[in-house]
C-alpha cells in the first residue's frame, strides 16, 4: 500500500471519528449508510474537507453511494479524482 | 419573471363554511388558524428501500430527498393543498413546486432552496438537484449566493424596509417571481428534514410559518426511533420516524390534511411507490410543455 494512501486513510479517518463519539468507533471498513451515519452534514464536510486539503472538486453527479459508503471507498475517489487533470 | 399562481382565484362557493370563518374573522377576534398533526411512519420500510437504492444506485439518496418525492405525489392527489392566500382570496399554484430547508455551509445557517415541477422528477433527479444546491452553497458560487450576500450587507434599517414592503404587496397582489431570492415563494409546501444522526426524540414540534403568504404548509420530518408494538398478536421492535404537519385552516380544514398525511405516510411506508418521473432534463421539459399546452 502506498503511503499516499496510508496517510488519506488515516487523515480522513480522524476527519470522521472527531465529529463525535457517535463516530468514535468508525473504521475504514465502516459502512457509513448502512450504520446511518453518513447524513448530508457529514457528506458535505467530508467533501468541503478533501476539497479544501487536496484541491480536488467533487461535483453533484460524482455524490453517489460507492464513492461515500465506507472511508476506504472516499479514499479510493480521492486517489483517483488526484490522478485526473484538475480542471 | 414568472407568475406562480392562476390568475383567478378559487371561487368563494367552493371554500368550505368553516373555512370561510377563519378566511373573513376579524384580526380582533385573535383567532388562531393554525393546525399541527403529527404521526409516524415506518422507517424500516423507508430504511430498507434506501440501502437497497444506494447499494448500486449513481445518487446517493436520503430519507429527505424520499419525503419530498412523497410529498410531491401526495399534492398531486390533493390539489386543494397546492394553494395560498392574497389578501383574503385563495389561489392555486399553477405547478407542484416544493421549498426545503438546508444548511448553508459557507454561512452556518438555514437556506431555502426550491424544486420546481417536483412530481414530474425521479428521486433520483430531486437527489442530484439537491446536491447539486447544496454543493453551489458551501462554494458561494450561486446567483442565489450572491444575492444573499447583498442582502446581508443591507444596513437594518433598509432592510426592514424592504422586508415589510415586499410582504405588504406580497400579501395583498398576485406578484410574479422576479428573481433568486423571491423564487422560494413558488412553492406553498416547506419539507424540513430533522432526522440527522443524534437529534432527540420529537414529541410535539410545531413548524413556525415563515414571513411570507406561501409557505402555508410545514412538513417537519423526525429522527428514526425505536418503539414495541403490538403486531398480530406479538410484541416486535420496530423503528418509526416522526413526521409533522403544520397548516392553515383558512385554506384546509383536519379532514384534508388527514387524507394527505395518510398518503405522504403510505407512500414513505411503501416506498416502490416513490419510483417514476423524469430523470433528464430533456425529458423534464417535454412533459412541462405538454402539461402547459394542456
Amino acid at each position: 500500500m502506498s503511503s499516499d494512501r496510508k496517510k488519506l486513510e488515516a487523515d480522513l479517518t480522524h476527519f470522521v471519528q472527531s465529529r463525535g463519539t457517535r463516530y468514535a468507533q468508525a473504521t475504514l471498513q465502516t459502512d457509513l449508510l448502512e450504520t446511518g451515519m453518513l447524513d448530508s452534514l457529514l457528506l458535505m464536510d467530508l467533501i468541503f474537507h478533501i476539497e479544501e486539503a487536496y484541491g480536488v472538486r467533487v461535483d453533484s453527479d460524482q455524490v453517489n453511494p460507492s464513492n461515500f459508503r465506507t472511508i476506504e471507498d472516499t479514499v479510493s475517489f480521492l486517489l483517483k479524482q488526484k490522478a485526473l487533470p484538475q480542471a | 419573471m414568472k407568475w406562480p399562481l392562476v390568475e383567478r382565484p378559487v371561487p368563494n362557493t367552493q371554500v368550505p363554511l368553516y373555512n370561510r370563518f377563519y378566511l373573513h374573522a376579524s384580526p380582533a377576534s385573535q383567532f388562531d388558524p393554525v393546525i399541527v398533526w403529527g404521526t409516524e411512519i415506518d422507517a424500516d420500510a423507508l430504511q430498507a428501500f434506501l440501502h437497497e437504492r444506494n447499494r448500486d444506485g449513481r445518487i446517493l439518496l436520503t430519507a429527505a430527498h424520499a419525503l419530498i418525492r412523497a410529498t410531491a405525489l401526495a399534492l398531486e392527489q390533493c390539489p386543494e393543498l397546492n394553494v395560498r392566500l392574497i389578501r383574503r382570496r385563495i389561489y392555486a399554484f399553477r405547478n407542484i413546486n416544493i421549498r426545503m430547508a438546508f444548511f448553508h455551509r459557507r454561512y452556518s445557517e438555514i437556506d431555502l432552496m426550491l424544486i420546481e415541477h417536483t412530481n414530474l422528477k425521479s428521486l433520483e433527479r430531486i437527489a442530484l438537484e439537491i446536491w447539486q444546491r447544496m454543493l453551489q452553497a458551501a462554494r458561494n458560487e450561486g446567483g442565489r449566493d450572491r444575492d444573499l450576500a447583498r442582502l446581508r450587507r443591507l444596513p437594518a434599517f433598509w432592510f426592514r424596509r424592504v422586508v415589510r414592503l415586499y410582504g405588504f404587496l406580497d400579501r395583498h397582489l398576485r406578484l410574479p417571481t422576479l428573481g433568486r431570492l423571491d423564487s422560494t415563494r413558488a412553492g406553498c409546501m416547506m419539507v424540513n428534514d430533522l432526522s440527522f444522526p443524534g437529534a432527540p426524540p420529537m414529541r410535539v414540534y410545531k413548524p413556525t410559518r415563515f414571513p411570507d403568504k406561501s409557505d402555508s404548509f410545514n412538513l417537519t420530518l423526525g429522527p428514526v426511533e425505536n418503539k414495541v408494538v403490538t403486531r398480530s398478536g406479538q410484541f416486535v421492535s420496530v423503528n418509526v420516524m416522526p413526521i409533522f404537519l403544520r397548516a392553515d385552516h383558512r385554506l384546509v380544514d383536519a379532514q384534508q390534511i388527514g387524507r394527505f398525511l395518510a398518503l405522504i405516510r403510505d407512500l414513505l411506508s411503501n416506498p416502490e411507490r416513490l419510483a417514476g418521473g423524469h430523470y433528464r432534463q430533456s425529458d423534464i421539459d417535454r412533459a412541462v410543455a405538454e402539461k402547459q399546452k394542456q
